[in-house]
């Protein structure tokens, strides 16, 4: 079953302006859900992982209403149908 | 046709062919230049009256020198075969981009604001183009519009009165389905069709066809036949756009395309100016509830260009917050202020680089989204934003990008060489035009990098200073780290910082570990360097061997930013704060100090600058000079103000304030492109870079590879 990721506004201009964005295939963890995103949308990808393929610092991703940091990180069980939020932290200056 | 030479250009390959004719690549062999070739077509509807009328309307059009135009070089007739040289452009028709679903809102603004610019250069020159549409728009991978064949159509194609099926200038992609309706009439106004003369509001009415198609994929006025069309084109409405396109977009289309010409814009300008309103303030319609029912926000973006025409003298200014274009001309008094652009982002690194027949402003970009490398060939208008980050750290390293804290232009006769430094502490350098970038490994493997520490700011390469007399020789600062010099090439660096102190160390004067803020070097006495120091100004004069204090009648010998006299290799300006605990300047005075005397003494310079409770700090990269005479001094603080001295630094002016922290500063004349512009965008000014002959597709494939998928 598909999972959706909902694309914050700074990133739309990767999706083509789209702000949900629906993976096909049943990914099983966030990690294949993400390889997933990146095929569709390149440009996405620099911005939510570093060249090491870590989370950036500041942004957070939610599985429904769970917050990955704190169930996995990338390998994260994603179930079918979920919603996957990519979201800004609220630090900054 | 292949291998011929036409004129001075020697053909390469057929890439493309319309009803004008075939398009070539061609090599420009006296200017040293990737070119098109358009040969014309021996038509019949092309007399020898009309080959004249062709030859004089492309003249007309060479004329016309814009960013978004493609511009013509040569025309000629060589043997019977009419050619016209153009600007060879890279990128994808607005049609192919298109036609699928159309563009976001903000693509087609984007592309709206140069498209409409262009037409303001060309009806300014009294010419149409008679023939715009979406697959004669072609946009490069880095954003930018180039509008094709401007003119051309109305000595080569049909009279307005024939009204043909197909369009004058049919793309290989036109007549592939010329079985289905495609083609110029599709863009043809009601007055055309008529019979009426064509003139300034019919290329309106196109643009108003163009941006219908390019954000709904769709064209406003459809049918089977080329009566059919016609008569939709004449009668019809447009079907209204709705989400997510946003209804000030919609209404500057509808008046676009209003069937009397006296009901729409009149001027191009009109246009130019609504589209730039909507952009301005890019507030988009919020998704239907439909899509997505969670509660909306609304951010409202306002971006100002200025508008930059040669002679003009530049300020750029990189902020924690976005960074700003100022303009003004050589008598730098009063200030055109474009921006913020880069909304929320850290600008840390700008750089001008006109060493090829360009003017391009390079920009690194930092937020929670990452660290990117950007630039712009029209100032400021549209920035590149690539897919994958150019900079990046090898996976063997372990490190990720934090920030780029230094762009630093090659030597002039190496237009294609940049250097990038960065946090973490690392040298990155292009040889392609940033087509492809390195971390310099012979710095990175040096074995004091485990124990460079950080700073404040962090680990950061900030400063990188190229000799100009010894092409292997260059210098970088690292916080905390010291200078490391290169006499290779950058195989090998070697720690050098004899007699510089660290302070915050137990041994005083350790081989590396020093805290250097800024090192300074004058291109006329390279062995010769200046350094600010955590603590300590000093000065080399034997390219780094040995280090000697000269902080000498300063209040304080702490400080960040430091700037060479860009003629006086004596000369060297800085701005001291009063301590590592208080970065303020020394007793809420803000002082420029000056030596002229490579730091025997120094002097004061305060006219015109706050001398009362002004707690102020300017960073390392906040200050810069320019290269006229008498010089400009700059520099911006961590409070937002921006000051400056066109008389070397004897009175100063605030030129703003409100700004964010300003973190970088640069400056940049606009001269005509070749290589013979002044510019002085590094920490010390160089010698005017020489001619060159780098052609602009060498950066435009640069741009591509930006945008180059992983």
């Amino acid at each position: 079953m598909p999972v959706t990721f909902l694309i914050p506004g700074p990133l739309r201009e990767f999706t083509a302006g789209r702000s949900a964005v629906t993976i096909e295939q049943s990914p099983a963890t966030l990690a294949e859900a993400l390889s997933a995103l990146w095929k569709l949308y390149p440009g996405l990808c620099d911005r939510i992982v570093t060249e090491q393929g870590q989370m950036r610092e500041h942004i957070n991703i939610f599985i429904g209403d769970e917050d990955v940091r704190y169930t996995g990180g990338l390998t994260s069980r994603v179930a079918a149908g979920s919603d996957i939020s990519i979201v800004p932290a609220i630090s900054g200056g | 046709m292949i291998g011929q030479v036409l004129g001075h250009c020697r053909v390469q390959a057929k890439i493309g062919e319309g009803g004008m004719g075939v398009v070539y690549r061609a090599y420009d062999e006296v200017l040293q230049r990737d070119v098109a070739v358009k040969v014309v077509k021996k038509d019949a509807r092309l007399g020898s009256s009309g080959s004249q009328d062709l030859l004089q309307e492309a003249r007309a059009s060479s004329s016309l020198s814009h960013p978004n135009i493609c511009t013509i070089h040569d025309v000629g007739e060589t043997e019977g075969e009419l050619y016209i040289v153009m600007e060879l452009v890279e990128g994808k028709s607005l049609h192919e981009m298109s036609r699928d679903a159309g563009l976001p809102p903000e693509t087609v603004i984007r592309c709206g604001v140069q498209i409409a610019g262009a037409l303001v250069r060309a009806h300014d020159r009294g010419i149409i183009h008679r023939d715009l549409k979406t697959s004669n728009i072609v946009v490069t991978s880095g954003g930018l519009v180039k509008v094709l064949d401007f003119g051309l159509a109305k000595q080569v194609g049909v009279s307005e009165r024939d009204a043909s099926f197909e369009g004058p200038t049919r793309t290989l992609e036109t007549m592939q389905t010329s079985s289905t309706f495609s083609g110029t009439l599709a863009y043809m106004p009601p007055e055309v069709l008529r019979g009426e003369t064509a003139d300034y509001r019919s290329d309106l009415w196109a643009l108003g066809v163009v941006l219908y198609e390019a954000a709904s994929g769709r064209r406003p006025f459809e049918g089977r036949t080329g009566f059919e069309l016609s008569s939709a084109i004449m009668r019809e409405m447009p079907k209204p756009l709705g989400h997510p396109v946003p209804p000030g977009l919609w209404a500057i289309i509808q008046r676009c395309l209003s069937k009397e010409p006296a009901q729409r814009y009149q001027r191009a300008g009109e246009v130019l100016a609504a589209l730039e309103a909507i952009q301005g303030a890019a507030v988009f319609a919020a998704a239907p509830s439909a899509e997505r029912s969670e509660p909306q926000t609304m951010a409202h973006h306002s971006v100002r260009h200025a508008r930059v025409r040669r002679g003009d003298f530049l300020l750029l200014v990189g902020t924690t917050k976005g960074a700003f274009i100022l303009r003004s001309n050589v008598n730098r008094s009063r200030w055109e202020v474009g921006g913020p652009y880069f909304h929320g982002q850290a600008v840390y690194a700008l750089a001008y680089d006109n060493r090829a027949d360009q003017h391009r402003i390079w920009a690194s970009t930092a937020s929670f989204w990452g660290t990117m490398l950007r630039s712009s060939d029209d100032f400021g208008r549209v920035w590149t934003n690539p897919q994958e980050a150019a900079i990046r750290f090898p996976a063997d390293t372990g490190l990720s990008l934090k920030n780029i804290w230094q762009i630093s232009l090659g030597r002039a006769d190496e237009p294609n060489t940049l250097y990038c430094g960065v946090e973490p502490a690392a040298l990155f350098d292009t040889h392609d035009d940033g087509e492809t970038w390195s971390l310099v490994r012979g710095l990175f493997d040096h074995p004091h990098r485990p124990r460079w520490v950080p700073g404040n700011g962090g680990l950061a390469l900030h400063t990188i200073v190229l000799d100009p007399a010894d092409r292997q020789r260059m210098y970088v600062a690292i916080s905390a780290g010291g200078v490391y010099r290169t006499n290779d090439g950058g195989n090998t660096w070697s720690a050098q910082n004899r007699g510089i102190r660290a302070m915050f160390l137990p041994m005083k004067y350790p081989e590396f570990g020093q805290c250097v803020h800024k090192i300074a070097m004058h291109p006329a006495r390279p062995q010769r360097l200046f350094l600010q120091n955590h603590w300590g100004i000093y000065r080399s004069d034997d390219s780094s061997e040995n280090w000697k204090d000269v902080a000498n009648g300063v209040p304080s010998d702490f400080g960040f930013a430091m700037v060479m006299h860009p003629r006086n290799p004596d000369c060297v300006y800085i701005v001291p704060v009063e301590s590592d605990q208080f970065r303020c300047s020394c007793d809420g005075r803000l002082r420029v100090f000056r030596t002229r005397n490579s730091g025997v003494s120094w002097e004061p310079l305060a006219r015109g600058l706050p001398q009362k409770q002004a707690y102020e700090t300017v960073l390392r990269d906040a200050m810069t000079v320019d290269s006229l005479d008498p010089a400009g001094i700059y520099f911006g603080t961590r409070s937002g103000q921006l000051f400056s001295s066109r008389d070397e630094g004897k009175t100063w002016n605030k030129i703003l304030e409100g700004l964010p922290a300003i973190v970088c500063l640069r400056s940049a004349l606009i001269e005509d492109g070749f290589g013979h512009s002044i510019a002085t965008p590094r920490q010390a000014p160089q010698p005017p870079p020489s001619s060159r002959s780098k052609s602009r597709t060498a950066s435009q494939s640069r741009r591509q590879s930006h945008q180059k998928k992983r």
